[in-house]
């Protein structure tokens, strides 16, 4: 390719705004992408991609239309489209673009050694994680596993002068364990890990984890009776049962689209007060780190929730002109996709007493591994089943539990959550502690 | 671009498959009165995969001149034998199957491209407007119109050169209720193979509307069940889930090989004798559903497979790769879903066939149950086929008679103890998938749907 992605997205605004357009923004992307896929403890295959993409918004006054081509020289016919669809949709005062700000550049998004990394080596690190499950229990499968590793650059530029480029290197890699003893069959644990740089891969610890959670959960047997209680929710619990539902409400586009609760909650208790989240998009070594969001304003850290207290919303451009309030840059999404709003390297602050604090004061209850179920982020209500679950009796794990179903409201755990612990994971962009929740209906098979 | 596909498929020196995709998508989505996204997608490119030393690599390219595309089989090919050494069991051979040629156009007779960008937009606009003027409580609306639009060319060494055209549009409605501080959500949604007309044929958008806003409306005054295990009547749409989630996966070859609770199950009854469950390429009992394909990704017919005959467990769904482990015709059943995806084992419209039972009769003889209709938000099923569904509405069963509707309902179990307590099946058909998709990696556009039936399963719910 001749030209950088960042002068094409250039030449995309110009000719936006030849074919009639008052404003525009063309994204670019461009990404060289190798995986290794094991399935069924064994290498699937390896693949390589290389793909370029733009994605064009054009403003006709406050009207706007957007379009997307892989090919570098449909660039032009997509500018022309956006513009078309443009000027066939109604208004919203809304659709504006920010004005260009000085984006510091985040240290150590690209790892040179990245260039000279190759298949052979993807497919190593796969087989690589197939030896370490074997090295904690022959009993573990490892029925899914990828390593992939992806370099790229992304850029942006729009007709108020943003125009930034960042090159990124990021490796990714998966595992998903079973145990079989016999006849016995334990539930599947999936575990995610992530670097920036070749030196900072590690794909023992995620293996050796979802190996555990597999082992743990062989010969669970049904919870015997039904009850309501506590239940301690590990990270990865915690994530699809806690942080879906917070993104949700604390979506700027969501109070606008009238499904948050939290539209007009800013400033007021919505957690309790060991609850804070912060949002950090420059977060060093962080997966989602990067100088500036999809509409290329500059990223910063955010408080989202500050010891149960509302503190901000999400916000992306639109959200922030249409509410009048600070655009927290969390534009998200990729070339093909309007920019819309997402976390980037999310964190609920650890707490001060250790999981097994948290189980120790709890008379009946359950430690649950991993969350299978429905969230309905609107009411709140959630309904499904705690997979890799424990029973918890007068204080201590009793035994691992089968076909246990749990449902309660995540509104009414956040206001009476009971204990955060020391201990955290990091899930991609996700940094996470345990939980401890109360009132929750455990409902025996 | 077919000739040149066939001619550098013939010059391979290992086995190899060549597949170009231009895909379009449009999007419009019209919420609370504003347009949200009027979107127009392109991709175009093409995949390449090569089988070598019994091991599969796969590249993809957005190059189509020659030079870029003999790169990307020369990089299917290296990472091929890069993964040579570390394979433990090899790939010996593909099953042999009549490939396809030819030209497989869609079945739809009002092309989506005859309908102006206009027509619909304001059929959105006009959609959303209603939901929001259908109660005072829906403090909010959104209507959206998808469409996907494909054309293939699939080329492989050993005789495939297809040309294949497809057309998926799909509709949504959502509505937001609220009162008194509560908040309840109603959607619906139609989805098909085929053209404008098409998708409105089963629903039209007021039909839409009409059960968006009832749920919606009616779920914030419900409340939530009791939890344990009871009989139920489910839907169509709930039985094209189970189909396709919990039973369905299973028997996708590649997960059996993985340890699917069906290995070394076929010929052994899994069902209740009412149960003849297939997956089908065609679109049997009613035209248009949304997994409909005349070709998979490797070239192979997709015609109608039964998995299961009379409770009996009959075949897997299969790929060439694994048609010849099993020493078993392929069932078509490769998929890609775009240029950059290897084809995968994927359903198409996997469903229950009829029975002989009026609908009604199912309700009769339940005293305590619960009728579940429709998918809500998601759900899950593992290779044990144990599963866990939200459902959309729900409704108490007493003493044989439909009533209350309760909220927040999951119904989880193990698929098949489930299929083996069915003891009536309907007579009535649909296809129920709707604007929804299937994910194992990568997405598929798939259907799902069969007939009422009456079963026993376990409903997650609270406890005081």
């Amino acid at each position: 390719m001749s030209q950088s992605i960042l002068d094409l997205c250039r030449s995309g605004v110009a000719a936006a705004l030849r074919f009639g357009a008052t404003g525009a923004e063309v994204y670019g992307q461009s990404a060289d992408t190798t995986s290794a896929t094991i399935e069924k403890h064994d290498l699937l295959m390896a693949k390589t991609q290389q793909e370029t993409a733009f994605g064009i918004r054009a403003f006709v006054g406050s009207r706007l239309g957007f379009a997307s081509t892989n090919d570098t020289d449909d660039l032009e016919r997509a500018c022309r489209e956006a513009v078309v669809l443009a000027k066939a949709s109604p208004g919203d005062p809304g659709n504006v673009l920010p004005e260009a700000q000085t984006i510091a550049p985040v240290e150590g998004l690209y790892d040179p050694e990245s260039a000279r990394y190759t298949t052979d080596r993807a497919v190593e690190q796969a087989i690589g994680m197939l030896r370490i499950a074997e090295s904690v229990d022959r009993r573990v499968v490892i029925g899914d596993a990828e390593f992939a590793f992806k370099r790229g650059e992304r850029a942006v530029a729009n007709s108020h002068g943003v125009a930034a480029s960042e090159r990124t290197s990021l490796f990714l890699y998966s595992a998903l364990a079973t145990a079989k003893d016999g006849d016995r069959v334990s539930n599947m644990d999936y575990q995610f890990g992530a670097a920036r740089s070749v030196a900072e891969i590690d794909v023992e610890p995620i293996v050796r984890r979802a190996s555990q959670n597999a082992l743990d959960s062989l010969g669970a047997e049904p919870c015997g009776s039904s009850f309501r209680g506590p239940a301690v929710l590990s990270p990865q619990a915690v994530e699809s049962l806690l942080v879906g539902l917070i993104l949700y409400q604390a979506n700027a586009r969501n109070t606008l689209r009238r499904q948050s609760r939290w539209g007009d909650c800013l400033g007021r208790k919505v957690a309790t007060s060991s609850v804070t989240l912060v949002d950090d998009g420059r977060r060093p070594g962080g997966v989602a780190a990067s100088a500036f969001d999809r509409e290329g304003v500059p990223h910063a850290p955010v408080t989202i929730l500050e010891r149960g207290v509302l503190a901000s919303l999400f916000h992306n451009t639109y959200s922030a002109a249409a509410l009048a309030q600070r655009n927290t840059a969390h534009a998200v999404g990729s070339a093909q996709t309007v920019p819309a709003i997402g976390p980037t390297n999310l964190a609920i602050l650890p707490g001060s007493a250790s999981k097994d604090d948290l189980i120790s004061e709890i008379g009946q209850g359950l430690l649950v591994t991993r969350f299978s179920g429905n969230v309905d982020p609107v009411s709140g209500d959630f309904s499904g089943v705690a997979k890799g679950a424990q029973l918890i009796r007068d204080g201590r794990v009793q035994r691992a539990v089968s076909g246990t179903l749990i449902a309660g409201n995540v509104f009414e755990c956040l206001e009476t959550l009971s204990g955060i612990s020391q201990e955290e994971e990091t899930i991609v962009n996700l940094t996470l502690p345990y939980v401890r929740v109360e009132g929750v209906s455990v409902t025996a098979a | 671009m077919q000739q040149l596909l066939e001619r550098i498929a013939a010059e391979a020196e290992d086995w190899t498959e060549l597949r170009f995709q231009a895909r379009q998508t449009r999007t419009l989505t019209v919420r609370n009165g504003l347009l949200e996204a009027s979107t127009s997608v392109r991709l175009t490119g093409v995949g390449a995969r090569v089988l070598a030393l019994g091991v599969f690599g796969f590249a993809s390219t957005t190059d189509l001149t020659e030079k870029g595309l003999r790169a990307a089989v020369a990089a299917a090919r290296s990472a091929a034998r890069t993964s040579a050494a570390a394979k433990r069991d090899r790939v010996d051979k593909l099953a042999s199957a009549s490939l396809a040629r030819g030209v497989f156009p869609v079945d739809a007779r009002d092309p989506l491209d005859a309908h102006p960008l206009e027509e619909k937009l304001a059929l959105a606009l006009a959609t959303e407007a209603r939901v929001r003027a259908a109660s005072a409580k829906i403090i909010s609306a959104a209507a959206t119109y998808d469409e996907i639009q494909d054309e293939k060319v699939l080329v492989t060494s050993d005789g495939a050169s297809a040309r294949i055209f497809d057309s998926k549009p799909s509709f949504r409605v959502l509505a937001i209720a609220r009162e008194s501080g509560d908040q309840s959500l109603g959607y619906d949604t139609v989805g098909v193979t085929g053209g404008w007309s098409d998708l409105f044929a089963a629903r039209t958008t007021d039909e839409l509307v009409d059960h968006a806003v009832r749920l919606a409306v009616d779920s914030l005054s419900a409340p939530q069940p009791e939890g344990g295990t009871v009989p139920v009547v489910l839907d169509p749409e709930l039985v094209g889930l189970l189909c396709h989630e919990a039973i369905g996966h299973t028997v996708e070859a590649d997960i059996v090989l993985g340890g699917a609770v069906t290995a070394d199950r076929i010929g052994h009854r899994v069902a209740s004798e009412l149960v003849t469950l297939c997956d089908s390429g065609l679109s049997p009992y009613d035209p248009h559903a949304v997994g409909t394909l005349p070709v998979d990704d490797e070239g192979v017919a997709a015609g109608r497979t039964v998995i299961i005959e009379r409770g009996v467990l009959r075949s897997y769904l299969h790929n060439r790769e694994t048609a010849a482990y099993y020493g078993v015709a392929p069932t078509g059943n490769a998929r890609a879903f775009v240029y950059s995806d290897h084809p995968i084992i994927r359903m198409r419209n996997t469903y229950i066939e009829p029975g002989k039972d009026e609908v009604e009769a199912l309700f009769a003889g339940i005293r305590h149950g619960y009728y579940l209709k429709g998918f809500a938000m998601s759900g899950q099923a593992d290779s044990n086929a144990e599963f866990m569904f939200g459902v959309r509405e729900a409704r108490r069963i007493m003493d044989g008679k439909v009533g209350q509707l309760v909220r927040g309902v999951t119904i989880s179990g193990n698929a098949f103890s489930v299929l083996k307590s069915v003891d009536a099946v309907a007579h009535d058909f649909a296809w129920e998938k709707g604007a929804g998709s299937c994910g194992k990696g990568q997405p598929a556009k798939v259907d799902s749907g069969g007939p009422h039936i009456r079963c026993t399963l376990t409903i997650g719910g609270r406890q005081e």
